[in-house]
């Protein structure tokens, strides 16, 4: 009771040196509350955005261990040299998992959902022309026999099924969608319907959306019907119904990239059902013929489709899991499931990383130097006070109830300040945090579009977006890999947060209030020292 | 039985020369003392000794037959002895009445209504309810000292100790200091020990003790030692 007496007194009569000491811990306590509120909204962020993204992944055949494990092959026998036959030979043993066997993992308990594509490439017919094609013949045969182009690098791509065979490339790219899920584009709002309807995805009725631009290079509307061929036999020709018409986004800023076809050109995308699609490859196939080309491999007309699928997870926990289990199941070692949205989404948040790792460094050196200063003005405080240190031990108050008093002094005026200061804290931490996060993303932007220009690349608008007002939006629904990246956007695409809710809440009033009593306790360590080594005779002696 | 008692005590600062040698003297409950002597020859040390804000060379002083050096000093302090000391000590940032109750609170008595005993007391030596509301450092000498005298008394105390208490004192209130002492130890039986130049004050105690100083001559053998002054 006498500490705290005393301590209440002295505060309220010794208004200027609390003052002072008050404005020191109130700078503290609120660049403090700005830095840790960074440091809380980005792992909160971070945190919420991998708990809420549905994380998609995709089985693939492991290449790089298929070639490792062929080298090993060459290592033991012949002087190093690869040997390319067993190499070829364990190519074509393990070839993407066929739609049946993926159905059949994707019965797991960990997989939330199940999707999947395919793609075909078709040719026009009389009365219909691609988009931005200059003439009908500059379809060119695929001489590496296995599918579309994928995006290099993009651990999504699922091969089709690939073997002998010729495959031309076609007008038009035609995928049918198992479910709508899979059309990752429409969902995230690159592609929408400006016409029509959609089709049914569990439908086989041969119906399906153009793009706007191919519909108006053609006169077409919702309604029409269109017929189109297979590149390698011309007179097989399948009749689909327009049913709505879609804009595209992207396609209007790919123009400068170079394409192999003009199917590539997402104007040239027609969409369907997959059992749709599914009926033209098993028709395709029933009347497909074998040629024997000049080196004396077998050909076959028929229309190739390349799937694409992609499961879907509730948690990076299930992801997980269910990769154990493939292997349990007895998936070969050299498939492997992989998904790109973890690291996407983490790529998304690098600004706001990076500004958390900036909140650390200030939030370090405010309390560093802080200390410092409140260690000195405790020092100068005490030995001013020293006299009032001689009189109370001179009446028998004891050292350690002096030296009690003055923390206690010394706590209750961090308290306040630091309240007050979490108030100026919680009042300028958005805007300030939004503001250094916004520089951090330009700054990022300003690299990027300095990178791109170096490598001769066109300007960097398309590459770093920032992203929405909510705060916590994942990066992105995971594109359903290779194909679906050639059509959708570009992978690459970073969605960053723009914005993050760096409130003040009661975790870092805690975290503050704890600062302040360990900044209390460094500070007036010292004054606790000096009271410790006075001796009260000594004092009042000295100062008479 | 003597309340607090001095055998044979020495006292030297560091390594200096003796200031105090050889003192043997007894108090007792019910009676005022007078210390006197020169300037320089130790009476505000051995008012230092037995207040217990330091310990003798050698010797003991025995508070209640106890050794001084061995209870505990801040409780010693705090509740057996009040000390009205010569430059009063109190603290400037807190008025006459809040002086007055720190030692009472200081003390960890339980005394109930603190604030009507402090001003009562400071009433007693003369300073209104007016000046006992003023900062320390408003007062003037004579009323410091007074406030002084009341933070002694406040916590009822056995042994009362006061450093030239009348210094600063007109001649009326000398008189009625000294009488509030002699009536603390004559009618509430407290041991009071005055330290004190003024030949008034020696001459209305009931003993004094003189300490010739040893820092001049050797002429301690010749100092009276526990005798009758007048």
């Amino acid at each position: 009771m006498l500490v705290l007496i005393n301590a209440m007194k002295s505060i309220v009569r010794s208004k200027g040196r609390n003052i002072l000491i008050g404005i020191i811990v109130l700078a503290i306590a609120a660049s403090s509350c700005v830095a840790l509120a960074i440091r809380n909204a980005a792992n909160e962020a971070e945190t919420a955005g991998v708990d809420s993204i549905n994380i998609t992944g995709t089985i693939s055949v492991d290449r790089e261990k298929l070639m490792a494990s062929a080298q090993n092959a060459a290592d033991s026998t012949e002087g190093g040299r690869p040997d390319m036959d067993s190499m070829r030979e364990m190519m074509s043993q393990y070839q993407d998992l066929s739609l049946l066997e993926l159905q059949a993992y994707s019965e797991s308990d960990y997989v939330k959902n199940f999707y999947y594509s395919a793609s075909v490439s078709l040719n026009t017919t009389e009365g219909l022309e691609a988009y931005g094609s200059e003439s009908s013949s500059d379809s060119f045969d695929d001489s590496t026999g296995g599918g579309f182009p994928g995006e290099a690098g993009n651990p999504g791509g699922q091969g089709g099924p690939g073997g002998p065979g010729r495959m031309t490339m076609g007008d038009f790219t035609v995928t049918g969608y198992s479910a709508e899920d899979a059309m990752s584009k429409f969902i995230s709002g690159t592609s929408q319907i400006t016409d029509g309807e959609m089709f049914d995805t569990a439908s086989s009725d041969m119906n399906c959306l153009v793009s706007k631009e191919l519909a108006a290079f053609n006169g077409l509307s919702v309604g029409d019907k269109i017929t189109l061929a297979n590149p390698n036999a011309e007179d097989e020709t399948y009749e689909f119904t327009i049913i709505g018409i879609y804009a595209d986004s992207s396609s209007s800023n790919t123009g400068d990239q170079m394409r192999f076809s003009t199917s590539m050109d997402p104007a040239n995308l027609i969409c369907t059902s997959y059992d749709a699609l599914q009926s033209v490859t098993d028709n395709s196939a029933s009347v497909a013929t074998t040629q024997t080309d000049d080196f004396g491999n077998e050909q076959s007309t028929a229309v190739m489709g390349q799937l694409s699928s992609a499961f879907v997870f509730g948690s990076q926990d299930d992801y997980e899991a269910f990769d154990a289990e493939l292997t349990t199941n007895g998936l070969s070692e050299y498939y492997t499931l992989s998904s790109s949205d973890v690291s996407n989404y983490e790529s998304s948040l690098l600004p706001l990383k990076n500004l958390s790792n900036f909140a650390t460094t200030m939030l370090l050196v405010v309390l560093v130097i802080g200390a410092v200063i409140l260690i000195v003005i405790n020092v100068f405080n005490i030995r001013e006070r020293k006299y009032e240190v001689g009189v109370l031990t001179a009446i028998g108050v004891k050292k350690g109830k002096v030296a009690m008093q003055f923390v206690t002094e010394l706590l209750c005026i961090t308290l306040l300040f630091i309240i007050i200061g979490a108030g100026v804290g919680m009042a300028v931490s958005v805007p300030i945090s939004n503001n250094l996060l916004s520089s951090q993303i330009e700054q990022m932007n300003t690299q990027a579009e300095n990178e791109n220009a170096n490598f001769g690349r066109p300007g960097g608008d398309q590459n770093f977006q920032p992203g929405g007002g909510s705060g916590l939006q994942p990066g992105g629904r995971g594109d359903m890999g290779g194909m679906m990246s050639v059509f959708g956007g570009d992978p690459s695409n970073v969605t960053y947060l723009e914005k993050i809710n760096a409130t003040v809440n009661l975790p870092i009033m805690g975290q503050l209030i704890g600062i302040g009593i360990i900044l209390t306790l460094i500070s007036s360590l010292s004054a606790v020292i000096f009271v410790m080594r006075y001796e009260p005779l000594k004092i009042l002696t000295n100062r008479t | 039985m003597s309340i607090l008692e001095l055998k044979d005590v020495c006292y030297a600062y560091d390594s200096r020369a003796k200031v105090l040698d050889g003192l043997n003297y007894k108090f007792e409950k019910g009676k005022v003392y007078a210390i006197v002597g020169r300037s320089g020859a130790g009476k505000t040390t051995l008012l230092s000794l037995l207040s217990g804000l330091t310990s003798p060379t050698s010797g003991v002083i025995l508070f209640d037959g106890k050794d001084v050096k061995t209870i505990d000093r801040y409780k010693y302090r705090s509740r057996h002895v009040g000390v009205v000391f010569q430059q009063f000590n109190l603290l400037p940032h807190l008025n006459a009445v809040e002086n007055v109750e720190l030692s009472m609170r200081a003390s960890g008595k339980k005394i109930p209504d603190k604030r009507k005993i402090a001003t009562e007391l400071l009433e007693k030596v003369d300073l209104d309810d007016q000046l006992s509301k003023r900062r320390i450092l408003k007062l003037s000498g004579g009323e410091q000292q007074r406030v002084a005298i009341a933070r002694a008394l406040s916590y009822d105390p056995d042994i009362i100790l006061a450093d030239e208490p009348t210094g600063n004192l007109d001649l009326n209130t000398q008189e009625e200091v000294i009488d509030i002492f002699n009536r603390l130890a004559h009618e509430e039986n407290k041991c009071v020990i005055l330290v004190s130049h003024s030949s008034e004050v020696a001459a209305s105690v009931d003993e004094v003790y003189e300490l010739a100083s040893l820092r001049k001559s050797k002429r301690r053998k010749e100092a009276i030692t526990g005798g009758q002054f007048i």
